[in-house]
């Protein structure tokens, strides 16, 4: 079986200098990965690199058949594959109802079915949706994210940091949602500073150090595994 | 002097006044939350659609008000225009650049206009109005169309910005423009959109102070500080806040003659500027950007 996601070798970077080298990982449909890795260690770069948003200059990226490499942002979400940033991630001047149609711009005709999936995901919003986004705190504000990417109804999601600055309460909340999403047959690929809880929750993990593959493997091998514990995980 | 007084001939003329400068500062506000610059052309693209329904009414002998539409279309399309020959050029520069930019425009503008009409005054029809008398307020029919078109037109652009797909886009890009992109929101688009609007009021805005006044080459570029002032007044980014400023800087230049010569009347402006820059930066209603 082919993975819907696979990044061969991807090297590259902003401008000039080259943030990844040769990096490679996969994400198979129905599961969700996790990279972790020492700040600076280009996790954020290897999911952006995937959506387009960097300068590739070796290796190749897959998706569900395509060869996506060098495609432009908005052709990739057309192509069902939807990202969430880390900060800025919701328009604030609007009502969480708006931040959805806004996700859903690209779909032609009715919008109803991708609300309701939305909103069954995510029963608080419902009851808020007249509410302005920015309004919100930051645990309802990453749901909010998460329903505006979900809205095209993609194959893959990618979430940049979802619990960076949240309580261990909206932590958990936000991992049990990634679980749903994933139940409802959307990939995810994450990444996380919260190394531990995150390999403890997701299918798989990569660990990246200075650009490059260090580990991989299941959540629970990494975190058995005594090197990457003392490397990245304070012992 | 009495009340009646003050109304007739003070705050009427100050509210007709503010809903030509509000129809401006509304396109300057909007250019403002999308595009992130001052357009310094605004005065003067609105002096073009002056001149454009003026030219109309005398090829077509048609009326004033057949001709707004025509100079609204008009002046959209030549602002758009401008936009894809010279600003969008530009876009990846420092806004500072679009800034001097849009005031090389400006004088082009005005030198066409000049060249085209010549540097006299003119009018849309000769001829004294006599103002209508309701229960003692003297007011002048093209008075009451002139702030009518204005509610109807801003009120149909708050429609339109709060209801409708594209301007929800517009509204988010001016939000989140990196957000806006990453939900595929067609960039380009939105701009033009945003130049449609901007310049088919700013043709209106031209319109009615040819209506209310005559027309001259210098006409907008002497709109353009009190229009600045309002979009500041009110809140840069806020469409309502426009209009409150538009207002509330026509009203308080009416009534700066009560207290200083007539000739400093456009200093009101200025001095508007300056405070509310001094104590309130964001405006009345606080502003999205800035």
């Amino acid at each position: 079986m082919t993975a819907l996601l696979s990044m061969e070798g991807i090297t590259g970077g902003y401008g000039d200098a080259d943030i990844l080298q040769d990096v490679t990982l996969s994400v198979e449909k129905d599961e969700i990965v996790v990279i972790v890795g020492p700040n600076g260690a280009g996790k954020s770069t290897a999911m952006k690199s995937v959506f387009g948003l960097l300068t590739i200059r070796g290796g190749k990226l897959l998706f569900d058949g395509d060869d996506i490499t060098g495609w432009a942002p908005n052709r990739i979400v057309q192509r069902g594959i939807c990202y969430v940033p880390q900060v800025d991630n919701i328009f604030r001047e609007m009502s969480i109802h708006e931040n959805l149609e806004m996700g859903g711009f690209l779909k032609k005709g009715d919008l109803s079915a991708a609300y309701d999936r939305v909103y069954t995901l995510f029963p608080d919003l419902k009851e808020r949706r007249k509410t302005l986004a920015g309004s919100l705190s930051g645990g309802q504000r990453q749901m909010v994210a998460m329903g505006r990417a979900l809205m095209l109804d993609p194959k893959l999601l990618l979430l940049d940091e979802p619990t960076a600055g949240l309580s261990p309460k909206y932590m958990e909340q936000i991992f049990q949602i990634c679980r749903d999403v994933r139940d409802t047959g959307v990939a995810i690929l994450l990444v996380e500073q919260h190394a531990k809880q995150a390999l403890a929750f997701a299918d798989r993990g990569y660990v990246l150090a200075a650009g490059r593959n260090r580990h991989e493997g299941t959540g629970a091998d990494l975190l058995a595994d005594r090197e990457v514990a003392e490397m990245f995980l304070g012992g | 002097m009495d009340l009646l007084e003050l109304i007739n001939f003070y705050v009427i003329p100050g509210i007709v006044l503010g809903s030509i400068y509000a129809l401006g500062a509304v396109g300057i506000t909007l250019i403002f939350a999308i595009l992130r610059y001052a357009h310094l052309a605004h005065g003067d693209l609105a002096t073009l659609g002056a001149f454009i329904a003026l030219a109309s009414v005398t090829a077509l002998g048609v009326s004033p008000y057949i001709a707004l539409p025509i100079a609204v279309i008009a002046t959209a399309c030549v602002a758009v225009g401008i936009d894809k020959v010279f600003y969008e050029h530009l876009r990846e520069r420092p806004k500072i650049v679009t800034v001097m930019a849009s005031l090389g425009i400006a004088l082009m503008i005005r030198a066409v206009v000049q060249v085209v009409w010549g540097v006299d005054t003119e009018t849309y029809s000769r001829g004294i109005v006599r103002p209508e008398n309701y229960f003692g307020l003297r007011i002048r029919d093209r008075e009451v169309y002139t702030v009518l078109a204005m509610i109807l037109l801003v009120g149909g652009l708050q429609l339109f910005l709060t209801r409708s797909k594209w301007g929800k886009a517009m509204r988010a890009m001016s939000d989140n423009p990196n957000l806006a992109l990453l939900s595929g929101i067609d960039n380009k688009k939105v701009v033009m959109l945003t130049w449609v609007i901007a310049g088919g009021l700013c043709a209106a805005s031209g319109f009615f102070l040819g209506l209310n006044t005559e027309l001259k080459a210098l006409m907008g570029w002497q709109m353009l500080l009190p229009m600045f002032a309002a979009a500041i007044l009110g809140g840069v980014g806020r469409v309502e806040g426009a209009v409150l400023g538009g207002l509330v800087v026509g009203i308080a230049e009416e009534l700066s003659v009560l207290v200083i010569p007539s000739e400093y009347k456009a200093a009101m402006a200025f001095a508007i500027l300056l405070f509310m820059l001094l104590v309130r930066p964001t405006g009345l209603l606080k502003g999205k950007v800035l």
